[in-house]
């Protein structure tokens, strides 16, 4: 392998790189860093940051953003819980339904981008206000408890054992028994399908096509042939879609819906798509990187509990990272300018 | 290089399909008519049949070549498959040289018409409007990478030879860093 050849995949794969280092360093101050439990921890906390992360990378691509993703997810869990816990809901019925709804939001979201010209950051930011007011409007401002215990199943109401959500929850979401030899975790499977289907998307199917030309120029793009406005209806929608599944599995994670809940939670997943090689300025960016971003994120936050770190200091090192994402960005951009 | 007739030089020079298409229909039917008809309707269909209007395959296939160009060594099979595929489709195996030439500088002279509006190469999310020098920047590693750039990616250098010469030389007259960017990205490239 020549210099050149060598220098190229280096820099391809320096984020798996970045993410084996960052793995090493919190082994060597803490060995349990790597026990099965806190991998199989890691694998549950970043299972709706990587799904949720999938949508933004659409969206990123075409050079936009959605900072709603956060209130959909709130709302996703708040009406979901409201819809079986206060009106007598079927769990499946409830879960699309509250899906549905999420894609709509981020219809909406392509509607103001796409069909009334808002800048994307003005208009996801107008609707993450809306659906956080929406979501303490209708539980009140108080947390809806106990889904996982009174969550309704078709003919096993109220048992908390065999409920959905109770089998599939924090504690019991393994595709094999806890005490058995496999721990993997359901909402990990779920975030692993859900990337399979994105790579898919991005490399194998013509819409991944068109959001990188979107995304690399839009005008081009246009006369071209694609309709571009549709394109981004379908993208802010894809992200809505994400975000609401995100929000189940958050909601079978915690078993309550709050309206308070994941305030900041959009730019974590901004910093791992960016942290994953996608561009803010669009049209560059695999979903390779994005789960390496994921991981990175996810062991981070994971080594920093286990290393005793302050909530505070979290945010501080997490705002760092953004920021390190991406100006490193616009750092290689520029240099490659000039 | 290829010199354009005058009488095709109104053809040539106009980007809008819709007006190329009077142009054509007014000129007499002869075979450099008929050659450039055919060109035009391979040009304007939609290849997909995805029942899109107003389609500039050949364009669309431009930003599929720079999307090529971008894509990592794991799906080095797929990009040769679809190369070839799209050499096949934009005739650049046909004997008509001089003609090809000046619609192959056509399509380029379209993409770059798209290349100093308001929102290309613009950063974080279109709040930053790039500069002149940076759009002009941006274009000639755009026309790189769909000509020069793919053609040493994929070692089609041979079969682009006619659609990289129109590309470098369209972007050579757009501006007047065109031709020194292209070689320099091409020598870039090379090492």
């Amino acid at each position: 392998m020549n210099e050149n050849k060598f220098m190229s995949a280096f820099k391809a794969n320096a984020i798996w790189l970045v993410f084996i280092a960052e793995i090493a360093i919190f082994y060597y101050f803490n060995p349990k860093f790597l026990s099965l439990p806190n991998i199989v921890s890691i694998s549950r906390q970043v299972s709706y940051y990587g799904i949720a992360s999938i949508g933004m990378t659409f969206v990123i691509l075409i050079a936009g953003i959605d900072l709603s993703i956060a209130s959909i997810i709130v709302l996703v869990n708040v009406v979901c819980a409201h819809l079986m816990m206060n009106m007598g809901w079927n769990m499946w019925i409830a879960i699309i339904v509250s899906i549905i709804m999420a894609t709509l939001i981020g219809v909406l979201n392509g509607f103001m981008v796409a069909t009334i010209g808002i800048p994307a950051i003005i208009a996801t930011f107008a609707s993450q206000t809306i659906f956080r007011g929406l979501s303490y409007i209708l539980s009140g401002g108080l947390p809806i408890p106990d889904v996982l215990r009174y969550a309704p199943e078709a003919g096993l109401t109220g048992d908390p054992t065999l409920g959905f959500f109770a089998r599939w929850s924090l504690n019991h979401w393994s595709l094999f028994p806890r005490q058995g030899i496999g721990l993997i975790p359901v909402c990990a499977i779920i975030m692993v399908i859900c990337f399979a289907i994105g790579s898919f998307i991005l490399n194998k199917s013509y819409f991944g096509r068109y959001f990188y030309a979107i995304g690399g120029n839009e005008e081009a793009s246009e006369l071209s042939g694609i309709r571009v406005n549709k394109m981004k209806y379908l993208i802010y929608a894809l992200s809505g879609f994400f975000a609401g599944l995100a929000g189940i599995i958050v909601l079978s994670r915690t078993g309550s819906a709050q309206a308070s809940s994941l305030v900041g939670f959009e730019f974590e997943v901004i910093t791992c798509v960016v942290l994953g090689g996608v561009s803010v300025a669009g049209g560059i960016g695999h979903m390779s990187g994005v789960i390496a971003g994921v991981l990175i994120i996810g062991s981070l936050k994971s080594g920093m509990v286990m290393a005793n770190v302050s909530e505070y200091t979290q945010m501080v090192v997490q705002g760092l990272v953004l920021a390190v994402a991406v100006g490193f960005d616009c750092f290689s951009k520029k240099r490659q300018a000039s | 290089m290829y010199e354009l007739d005058e009488k095709l030089k109104p053809y040539y020079m106009e980007l809008d399909p819709a007006k190329r298409l009077a142009i054509l229909d007014a000129m007499p039917e002869d075979d450099t008519v008929k050659f450039l008809r055919t060109v035009y309707n391979n040009r304007y269909s939609d290849h997909e049949n995805r029942g899109r209007k107003n389609v500039d395959w050949w364009l669309w296939r431009c930003i599929c070549l720079q999307q090529l160009c971008n894509k990592g060594g794991f799906f080095k099979k797929f990009r040769e498959r679809e190369i070839n595929t799209i050499i096949v489709e934009l005739l650049m195996n046909d004997s008509h040289e001089s003609l090809m030439y000046h619609e192959y500088r056509n399509v380029a002279g379209r993409y770059l018409s798209t290349c100093r509006s308001g929102n290309y190469a613009s950063r974080f999310m279109g709040f930053r409007q790039a500069s002149d020098d940076e759009k002009v920047l941006k274009a000639c590693e755009d026309i790189w990478q769909m000509s020069g750039g793919i053609a040493q990616v994929s070692g089609f250098g041979e079969k682009m030879r006619l659609w990289c010469t129109a590309f470098h030389d369209e972007l050579a007259e757009y501006d007047a860093i065109g031709h020194e960017e292209y070689i320099r990205l091409d020598n870039q490239r090379r090492k």
